[in-house]
C-alpha cells in the first residue's frame, strides 16, 4: 500500500473527499469503538493475557520437608515436592444459590440482589513428587489438579466475559433489564465499561502517572545543589518491581572551588552520588577516552562537550580500575563490614540487578548499560550547553495512563503472589507434619476473590491494611444523567497532591490538543488535574515489542555489541520502550518500511514511530497507556481517502464486503497517532488546507502528513452532569440510591454532530423552554429567573426523585437473630417514634403507601438475649426498624424481596429494596441551568396572565435578567436561542456543530426573512399594564436543564434538637437534623452591636449552662450530692469550702479534658467579689 | 380616526403631540410613546381635558369580529384604555371557570406511568360540561352531585388472537362518565343524593365527556392495566392552568404606516421601501408614495422596522400602532365556545367593577 501509491492515479478534486464525508468516518470509528472502548480493551487484554501471563511468570513452589532429627532414627528418604500453575481458565460470571445450585448471573440480578457480578477463575495445578532413593536414584510422582478454583474476578459490563457480551439488539438488552444503550445495535454507547461490586457500580477510573524508561533532562532552579539532572525510572516490562530509579547530576558551584561541572551519578542501594567516570569504569570502562567516546561519541569534532567533561575525568583520577571502582561503590552500599571481595561481589550484582533493570537483569548487559549511560550523560550534556532545552515534565508524550486493565493486573499479581505465599506455608505445614500435601485446601480462593472486592468496593487500590495503597481509584458510578454516566466512565486522574499550589500540571497543555477535553474538568482543588478524553481519543492497550524487535533486526539494525562508539554519531540511535536496541545507518528507508509495516496492520496499529532528527534517534513504543487519537493519512497534500471509500462505508454494493473502521485502518487511509508521534507529524486542520497547500505548489506550500479527520471532535463535550432527564431506559426496573427522572424530557431544538454520538437525543436532560431575557418585575435579579406558573402547571420541568432504601436480616452471633416483620409493641422494646401502622403483616410497605418523615417502612426486629438469672422479660425483642429519611415524604414505588448471598458458602439471608418515590414540582429556590453554565434558581414564579406577552400571543416559560450575560460572555447562549427559533419556526433541528459553516448572520437572516426581527427581538405587552413594553425583548426558544439541586432537599431550620453526647454542643448537618452554627462573626455583630446580655442570654444561659460544684482550697471540682446535700472535696476531706459554679458545659469538659492530661485547671475565688 | 374629538374638548392639542397620545412609534431598536395617558389633568396647562367621557367612549367604542369559529375568534376592540383590554385577557385566561380533573382515585395502575403523572394528565384534559351547571366546591365541603363530575377509567390491554394489541393506547375517550356518582363511595366519600343525568337530559345536550377524543394518556402492554375514578370540580385559571378556559387570549396592537412626506414613488427611498416591503407600499395615481394598511401586511413589517434605523426612510415613512385599537384573540381549550368566553369574562369584568364601585 505505501509503495505503490504512484499507481493510484487521482483526478484533481473528483475523488477527495469534503468536510462532510468525514462524518461517516467518525460514525464508523463510533461504531467500531463506542465510547467506553479503553475500558473494555484494557480490561480484556487483562483477562485474555495478563492473568495467564502472571501465573506463568510466578515461579514454581518448591516445598522441602524439614523433618524433626529424631534420635536413633534414621532419616528417612529425601522428598521434594514442586508445585506449579498451568492454565487458567475464567468461567462467565455465575453465581451459587443456596441450594447449591449454580445459576448464570446477569447484572440486572446483581444490581437488585447487592451481588458482585464476578466469575471464577480456574487453574490447573501440577504436584510434582519427586523421591530419593536409598539407591540414589529419584522416583517422581506427578498429579495434576485440573480447575482449580483460585478466586473470583469481577467482570466488567460488555466485556468478552460478560454475559451480555452477546446480547445486539435493543430488544435483547432490554429483555435482560439493562439500559437500550447496552446494546450492540445502539452503538455509540455500547454501555459497559463499569463493574457491579455488592450491587454498587464501580469505575475504574484512568490513572495518570510518568512514563516508565524514559530519560528525563531537567534544569534544577536555583539555589540547589546541581545545575542539570538527568533521571530515568527504568522498569522491566510487565514486572511489579519497582521502579529502579537513576540519576546523573551536573554539580553546581558549590563550596568546593573547581567543583562546578563535575557530573555525579546516584544508583538504588548506594548511599551517596559519586562520579560518573567510576560507574563507567565499574562497568568495564576503564579507559578515559574508552568513557569519553561512549558520551560525546565523536571526540574530534565536539571539543566544546570534551571540555565540558574535563573537571568529571579529572575527578574520577584516584580510581583506574573496574576491581578498584566495584570497590568504592561496594564501600559506599548498605553492607558494611564485609571483605574486599564481598564488596566487589555485592558491586557487581547490584549493576547487574538494580541499574537500569529494562535493559536486562542478567549478566553480560555491562556493554548496553554502559552505553546507556552514556547516552543519558550525552543528553545531560546538551542541556548543560544550551544546545537543547529541558524537557517537559507535562508533555502528554511523558505521560501513560493506568486504566482497568493494568490496575487490576497489579492487584492480581500481588494477591495471587500472597496466595502462593499462603499455599507454600500451608503445604510445608503439611509436608513437616508428614501429610500428603492437599493442594485442594491449600490454595486459598478467597485471598484473590477477597482482595479484588475489597480494592473495587473501596477504592483503596493495594492490599487491606498496607501502606502506599491510592484511593479513589475505583469510583461508583454517576447516574444522574447520562452524559454524566458516560463523561464518568472517560475520566482520568493524575495522583497529584490536590493542595500542591504548582500550576503547571494543572495548565492546558499543547499536546493534550484531540486527546482530552479543554473544557471539561471541575471546579475548585482538582482543576486540570482531573481530565476527561475527547470523543475519539484511544488508549493503547499495549503489545509486545518482540515482532518490532525483530523486524528492526532483519533490517540491518546494528546490535550495541556490534559496533564501537565512533559509529554512533553518524547514525541514528534506536530505541524500542525506552532500550536503546542498536544504531541504523540509514533511517529514512527503515522508518519508511515501518510505517507501512504499521499501516499494513503487519504489527498493531497502535505501535508509535518516531524519528527525532536533532538527537537522531529512532524511538518506538508498543507499551501500554499511550494516548493516541485517528487521524487521515496525506500522502502529497492529498488524503488517501477517496470518495469511493465513503460510498462503500455508507452503503457498500451487494458484491463487496462490509466496510467500517477496521477496513479504513487496514487499508491505510487512517492511523492512529500518539502524544510523542505527532509531533514529528505535519497535520492539515481542514480539508482545505491541504487543497491550499497543493496549490501553492511543492517549494512553497507546506507538505503535510496527517490531516485532522474532523476538527469538531477535536472538542468533546462539557455537558450539565447535575442535570436531570432520563438516566438510563432501564430506570424503573432500577433500584439506585438516588433517581431523577423528568416527566417530559425534550429533545434539545439544537445539537451538535457530537451529540450524535453521545445518544443525547435518545436520553434526553431537559425541555425547549421559551425564554426571554428581560427585567420584569426585578424577581430574577443576581442569578435567579423567572419562571411561568402556568407551565408548571402544565407539567414543565416536573420530576420524580427516587431514592431506595435497604434492608437485611443480618445474623449477628447465634443469639440475636434479626427479622422483618411488623414489630409488636408489647414484647418489642425502643420502637421509633414514627408511625408503624403503614406496615402490612410482612413488615413491609405495600407500594403506593403515602409516606412522610419518618415512617417507618420496613419494620424489623433483633431478638433479645434471654436473660441468663431467669427472670421474666418485659421485652423479648428490640426494634430495628428502617425509617424514612426525615426530610423526605413520597409513595412508596416498588418493593423487591429476595435473597442476598455473601459468598457461596454463606446462608442467603432475606433482603429487601424500598423505593420511594416523591414529585418535585418547581418552585421557588429551584435550580435551573441552561447548556452553557447560565445556572439560576427560580426567583418566582409568575400564572401566565402576569408574563409578558408577544404579538403572537407567547408568553415565556422563564425570564433570565439580561446581566446574567454580558460578563460571562455566554455568546453560546444567545447563538443556540437565535438558532433554536429558526429550528421551531422552520420544523427543523438546528445543527450547532463548531467549525462549519454556520454564522450568526446566516441564522439572522433565515429568522428575518421568515417575517421576525433578525436579532430574536420580539415586541411585547406587559402582562400587569397591558402596554407594550418600551424596548423589544430577546424571546427565543432555549434548552433548559433543571438541575439537582432543589430547596426541598436543603431547607433546614431548628430550635431545639439532637446534640452530641460528648460536648452537648448540637449535632451538625441537616440530616441529623443539626443547628446552625452561630460563629464568631456572628458574635461579633452582636459584640458590637451593644447586646452582650443577650448574648450571655442565649448562648449561655439558654442552652450550654452548666452548674460544677468546686472545692475553694484546690480548686478544682468537687463531688455534690444534691438530693442529700452533701458536698466534699476530693482533695481535701476537710477544711475547705465547695462554690456552685456555673459554667458552660464545654468549659467544664475542657477542664475534665486538661485534668485527664495531668493539668490542673484551678479556679480561684474571690471572696469580696462573691455576692453576699 | 379622532374626527368627532372635538365634541367635548374646544381646545385641541397640538398634532406633534396628539401624535404622541394616540400613537406608539415603532423604532428600529426601541418603541417610542408606550405609556398612555389616562390622567385627566395631564394636558390642563394646555388647556386640553383628558378625562374620561362616557359619552365619547360610547361613540367610539366598537367591537368588530373577524374571524370566529368553534375553537378561535379573532375581533378588534377599539376606543379602550389598554387597562380594559388587559383586564379582559386577564380574566379569560385566569377567572374564568370550568370543570376540570381534580382528584383521582387510583384502584389499580400496573402501567409504566406512575400515578402521579397519570393523575397530572388526567388533569390537564380539556372536559365537555358546561361550568354553569356546578357549584364550586369549598374546601372543606364534601363532594357530591352539585359539585363534582365522576370518570371511570379502567382499561386493560390485551394481545387478541391475531397478534394485535387492544388497547395499548389510553385515550381520553375511554373515560367513562358515571352520572349516577363514585363507584367507591367509601375511599372517596363522594355520594351523590341523586343521580346528575338529569342535566343533560335535554336532546341538545352532550352528556359530560373529553373535548378530544384522541388525547393519549397512557400506553399499555398486555396485561397492565388501569383502573380509576377521575373527580371533576370547578375551578379557575388562577389556581392551576388546567382550568383555564383558554389555550392563550391576547392582543395586540393595530399596526399604521404613515407616509410623514410627499415622495416621488420613483425617488430612490421609495423604490427600495417598495423593494423591500412588497405590497406595503405603491404609487398612488400621481406617482407618489402610497401606504397601504399595515393590517395583512405583518410579514413585512420587521423589515420595515429594519429600515427605520436609517434617517433617510424615518424621516419618509414612520411605522405607528395605535394604543387604542386592539386587536384581540380567544383561542378556547374548546371546553366553550370562545364568544361564549367573552360574554362570561366581560359579566366578571363588570361584576368586578360593581363590586369597586360599591366599596368606594
Amino acid at each position: 500500500m505505501y509503495g505503490d501509491e504512484e499507481h493510484e492515479v487521482h483526478e484533481e478534486g473528483e475523488d477527495e473527499i469534503v468536510q462532510e464525508d468525514s462524518w461517516n468516518v467518525i460514525t464508523a470509528f463510533f461504531d467500531d469503538k463506542g465510547l467506553v472502548r479503553q475500558q473494555l480493551d484494557s480490561f480484556n487484554e487483562f483477562v485474555n493475557v495478563t492473568i495467564q501471563e502472571i501465573i506463568d511468570e510466578t515461579p514454581e513452589i518448591v516445598i522441602k520437608p524439614e523433618s524433626q532429627h529424631l534420635p536413633g532414627v534414621e532419616a528417612a528418604e529425601e522428598k521434594e515436592y514442586i508445585i506449579k500453575f498451568g492454565q487458567v481458565y475464567l468461567s462467565r460470571p455465575q453465581i451459587t444459590e443456596q441450594d447449591g445450585e449454580s445459576v448464570v448471573l446477569f447484572p440486572k440480578e446483581a444490581r437488585l440482589r447487592n451481588l458482585t457480578y464476578c466469575a471464577p477463575l480456574y487453574v490447573d495445578v501440577t504436584k510434582t513428587e519427586y523421591t530419593r532413593l536409598e539407591d540414589d536414584t529419584v522416583e517422581e510422582k506427578q498429579e495434576t489438579f485440573s480447575h482449580v478454583h483460585l478466586g473470583k474476578v469481577p467482570i466488567m459490563l460488555k466485556s468478552e466475559r460478560c454475559n451480555l457480551h452477546e446480547a445486539s439488539t435493543e430488544q435483547e438488552a432490554t429483555n435482560l433489564g439493562e439500559c437500550k444503550g447496552t446494546s450492540a445495535s445502539w452503538p455509540a454507547p455500547q454501555g459497559g465499561g463499569y463493574f457491579i461490586i455488592n450491587g454498587s457500580e464501580k469505575v475504574l477510573i484512568a490513572q495518570e502517572r510518568m512514563a516508565n524508561n524514559h530519560v528525563y533532562v531537567f534544569k534544577k532552579s536555583q539555589p540547589s545543589k546541581y545545575t542539570f539532572c538527568a533521571e530515568i525510572r527504568s522498569v522491566v516490562e510487565g514486572s511489579t518491581r519497582s521502579a529502579s530509579s537513576m540519576s546523573i547530576m551536573m554539580l553546581a558551584k558549590g563550596k568546593k572551588a573547581g567543583a562546578a561541572g563535575v557530573i555525579r551519578a546516584q544508583i538504588p542501594y548506594i548511599r551517596a552520588e559519586f562520579p560518573i567516570f567510576i560507574l563507567f569504569r565499574a562497568l568495564g570502562f576503564v579507559s578515559d577516552r574508552d568513557i569519553l567516546e561512549h558520551i560525546v561519541y565523536d571526540l574530534d569534532t565536539d571539543p566544546a562537550m570534551l571540555e565540558a567533561l574535563r573537571a568529571s575525568v579529572e575527578e574520577a583520577q584516584e580510581v583506574q580500575t573496574q576491581e578498584e571502582a566495584l570497590n568504592y561503590l561496594g564501600k559506599r552500599g548498605s553492607v558494611t563490614g564485609a571483605s574486599k571481595a564481598d564488596r566487589i561481589q555485592y558491586a557487581r550484582n547490584l549493576l547487574i540487578k538494580e541499574l537500569l533493570p529494562h535493559l536486562g537483569t542478567e549478566e553480560f548487559m555491562e556493554t548496553r548499560k554502559g552505553y546507556f549511560v552514556g547516552y543519558m550523560v550525552h543528553r545531560l550534556m546538551l542541556v548543560a550547553l544550551g544546545r537543547r532545552t529541558e524537557d517537559d515534565r507535562d508533555h502528554y508524550a511523558n505521560k501513560r495512563l493506568d486504566l482497568g486493565g493494568p490496575l487490576l493486573a497489579g492487584l492480581f499479581r500481588l494477591l495471587f503472589r500472597k496466595l502462593c505465599k499462603e499455599l507454600r506455608m500451608q503445604a510445608q505445614r503439611m509436608v513437616d507434619a508428614g501429610k500428603e500435601i492437599n493442594v485442594l485446601s491449600a490454595i486459598n480462593e478467597k485471598i484473590v476473590t477477597r482482595g479484588l472486592k475489597y480494592s473495587l468496593a473501596t477504592g483503596n487500590w493495594g492490599e487491606q491494611g498496607k501502606q502506599g495503597i491510592r484511593a479513589g481509584v475505583s469510583q461508583v458510578l454517576a447516574r444522574l444523567t447520562y452524559a454524566s454516566t458516560l463523561s464518568h466512565l472517560r475520566r482520568v486522574n493524575s495522583p497529584i497532591g490536590r493542595e500542591g499550589k504548582l500550576a503547571k500540571p494543572r495548565q492546558l497543555h499543547n499536546s493534550l490538543w484531540g486527546m482530552f477535553c479543554p473544557a471539561e474538568t471541575p471546579e475548585g482543588q482538582a482543576v486540570g488535574l482531573v481530565k476527561n478524553m475527547a470523543l475519539m481519543c484511544y488508549i493503547t492497550v499495549g503489545t509486545p515489542s518482540l515482532p518490532v524487535v525483530a523486524h528492526l533486526e532483519e533490517f540491518n539494525t546494528e546490535a550495541l555489541d556490534e559496533v564501537t562508539p565512533a559509529d554512533i554519531a553518524a547514525a541514528t540511535k534506536v530505541f524500542i520502550n525506552g532500550v536503546w536496541l542498536g544504531i541504523q545507518r540509514d533511517p529514512t528507508a527503515l522508518i519508511k518500511n515501518l510505517r507501512a509495516m504499521r499501516r499494513q496492520v503487519a504489527f498493531s496499529t497502535e505501535v508509535s514511530i518516531i524519528y527525532d532528527g536533532p538527537l537522531k534517534e529512532l524511538r518506538i513504543f508498543t507499551d501500554y497507556g499511550r494516548t493516541s487519537r485517528p487521524l487521515y493519512i496525506v500522502e502529497g497534500n492529498r488524503l488517501l481517502i477517496t470518495k469511493h471509500h465513503i460510498r462503500r462505508l455508507i452503503a457498500p454494493a451487494p458484491d463487496e464486503e462490509e466496510y467500517a473502521w477496521p477496513q479504513l485502518v487496514q487499508d491505510g487511509l487512517v492511523e492512529y497517532i500518539d502524544a510523542e508521534e505527532e509531533e514529528t507529524t505535519m497535520i492539515a486542520m481542514t480539508i482545505a488546507d491541504l487543497r491550499n497547500a497543493r496549490e501553492a505548489g511543492s517549494n512553497t506550500g507546506t507538505t503535510y502528513t496527517h490531516s485532522e479527520i474532523h476538527p469538531a471532535m477535536i472538542l468533546g463535550s462539557a455537558m450539565g452532569k447535575q442535570a436531570m432527564g432520563m438516566y438510563a431506559t432501564n430506570y424503573q426496573t432500577r433500584m439506585d440510591t438516588q433517581g431523577f427522572v423528568l416527566y417530559y424530557p425534550q429533545k434539545p431544538l439544537v445539537c451538535t454532530r457530537a451529540m450524535d454520538y453521545l445518544k443525547f437525543r435518545e436520553l434526553p436532560a431537559g425541555i425547549n423552554a421559551i425564554v426571554a431575557i428581560m427585567c420584569y418585575s426585578g424577581y430574577n435579579q443576581e442569578d435567579s429567573l423567572m419562571l411561568n406558573g402556568s407551565s408548571i402547571d402544565r407539567g414543565f420541568h416536573r420530576s420524580i426523585f427516587y431514592r431506595a432504601y435497604k434492608e437485611e436480616e443480618k445474623k449477628a452471633g447465634s443469639m440475636s437473630r434479626e427479622e422483618i416483620e411488623a414489630p409488636d409493641p408489647v414484647v418489642t422494646a425502643k420502637m421509633k417514634h414514627g408511625t408503624y401502622d403503614k406496615l402490612d403483616a410482612d413488615g413491609l410497605c405495600p407500594p403506593g403507601t403515602r409516606v412522610s418523615g419518618e415512617d417507618i417502612i420496613c419494620g424489623k426486629t433483633v431478638t433479645l438475649p434471654e436473660d441468663p438469672s431467669g427472670a421474666v422479660q418485659r421485652f423479648s425483642k428490640k426494634d430495628a426498624s428502617l425509617a424514612l429519611r426525615g426530610h423526605e415524604a413520597g409513595v412508596i414505588d416498588q418493593v423487591r424481596r429476595g435473597w442476598v448471598m455473601l459468598t457461596t458458602n454463606d446462608e442467603g439471608q432475606k433482603f429487601v429494596k424500598i423505593r420511594v418515590r416523591t414529585i418535585c414540582i418547581p418552585q421557588v429556590g429551584d435550580k435551573f441551568a441552561s447548556r452553557h453554565g447560565q445556572k439560576g434558581t427560580c426567583g418566582i414564579t409568575y400564572t401566565m396572565e402576569d408574563m409578558p406577552f408577544t404579538a403572537e400571543g407567547i408568553v415565556p416559560d422563564i425570564i433570565v435578567n439580561p446581566h446574567a450575560i454580558p460578563s460571562r460572555m455566554t455568546i453560546g447562549h444567545l447563538v443556540e436561542a437565535l438558532m433554536s427559533k429558526v429550528a421551531s419556526l422552520m420544523g427543523s433541528e438546528g445543527d450547532a456543530t463548531p467549525f462549519t459553516k454556520v454564522t450568526v448572520d446566516n441564522v439572522s437572516q433565515m429568522l428575518h426573512d421568515l417575517g421576525y426581527q433578525r436579532r430574536g427581538w420580539e415586541v411585547m405587552y406587559s402582562g400587569h399594564t397591558g402596554r407594550q413594553i418600551r424596548a423589544q425583548i430577546f424571546l427565543n426558544p432555549t434548552y433548559y436543564q433543571r438541575l439537582k439541586h432543589m430547596v426541598d432537599f436543603k431547607i433546614h431550620s431548628r430550635g431545639r434538637g439532637p446534640v452530641q453526647v460528648l460536648t452537648r454542643q448540637p449535632a451538625e448537618g441537616r440530616a441529623r437534623d443539626g443547628g446552625l452554627r452561630f460563629g464568631e462573626m456572628e458574635r461579633d455583630c452582636i459584640i458590637s452591636h451593644g447586646a452582650a446580655a443577650f448574648l450571655k442570654e442565649r448562648l449561655f444561659d439558654q442552652s450550654d449552662a452548666y452548674r460544677v460544684h468546686v472545692c475553694e482550697r484546690s480548686g478544682l471540682m468537687a463531688v455534690a450530692n444534691l438530693k442529700k446535700q452533701q458536698f466534699s472535696s476530693t482533695i481535701y476531706k476537710e477544711g475547705s469550702n465547695v462554690y456552685q459554679v456555673y459554667m458552660p458545659y464545654a468549659c467544664k469538659l475542657l477542664f475534665q479534658e486538661l485534668m485527664a492530661m495531668c493539668i490542673a485547671p484551678r479556679m480561684q475565688f474571690d471572696r469580696d467579689a462573691l455576692p453576699p | 380616526m379622532g374626527k368627532d374629538k372635538e365634541k367635548k374638548s374646544k381646545a385641541k392639542l397640538p398634532e406633534h403631540l396628539q401624535q404622541r397620545v394616540d400613537y406608539v412609534t415603532c423604532g428600529d431598536k426601541l418603541n417610542y410613546n408606550v405609556n398612555t395617558f389616562t390622567s385627566a389633568s395631564t394636558f390642563t396647562a394646555m388647556g386640553v381635558d383628558n378625562s374620561w367621557d362616557f359619552r365619547n367612549f360610547q361613540d367610539n367604542f366598537k367591537i368588530v369580529i373577524n374571524k370566529l369559529d368553534k375553537e378561535v375568534m379573532e375581533f378588534d376592540m377599539i376606543g379602550v384604555d389598554p387597562a380594559i383590554a388587559n383586564a379582559l385577557r386577564r380574566i379569560l385566561i385566569a377567572e374564568v371557570p370550568t370543570m376540570a380533573i381534580e382528584h383521582v382515585f387510583i384502584v389499580n395502575n400496573t402501567s409504566i406511568i406512575q400515578d402521579e403523572v397519570m393523575a397530572h394528565r388526567l388533569g390537564l384534559v380539556p372536559l365537555l360540561v358546561p361550568p354553569h351547571l356546578f357549584d364550586e366546591k369549598v374546601a372543606e365541603e364534601a363532594p357530591s352531585e352539585k359539585n363534582t363530575v365522576v370518570f371511570k377509567l379502567d382499561v386493560t390491554c390485551k394481545r387478541k388472537p391475531d397478534g394485535s394489541l387492544e388497547n395499548d393506547k389510553v385515550l381520553s375517550s375511554q373515560l367513562v362518565w358515571l352520572p349516577a356518582g363514585s363507584e367507591l363511595p367509601e375511599e372517596t366519600t363522594c355520594r351523590f343524593a341523586s343521580g346528575q343525568a338529569h342535566l343533560f337530559a335535554e336532546p341538545d345536550a352532550q352528556a359530560p365527556r373529553a373535548v378530544h377524543s384522541d388525547i393519549l394518556l397512557a400506553k399499555l402492554r398486555p396485561g397492565q392495566t388501569i383502573q380509576l375514578e377521575a373527580h371533576a370540580t370547578k375551578g379557575i385559571g388562577k389556581q392551576h392552568a388546567k382550568w383555564s378556559p383558554v389555550a392563550t387570549a391576547w392582543y395586540r396592537l393595530q399596526p399604521e404606516v404613515h407616509i410623514l412626506q410627499k415622495i416621488s414613488a420613483d425617488s430612490e427611498v421609495a423604490q427600495e421601501l417598495m423593494a423591500t416591503c412588497p405590497g406595503l407600499f405603491a404609487a398612488d395615481g400621481e406617482n407618489n408614495l402610497r401606504a397601504n394598511a399595515a393590517r395583512g401586511h405583518e410579514l413585512v413589517l420587521e423589515k420595515l422596522r429594519r429600515l427605520m434605523e436609517q434617517e433617510r426612510f424615518s424621516s419618509v415613512v414612520a411605522y405607528r400602532k395605535r394604543k387604542d385599537h386592539f386587536i384581540f384573540t380567544i383561542e378556547s381549550s374548546g371546553v366553550l365556545p370562545p364568544q361564549e368566553l367573552l360574554a362570561q369574562a366581560l359579566d366578571i369584568l363588570q361584576e368586578k367593577a360593581r363590586v369597586l364601585k360599591e366599596k368606594l
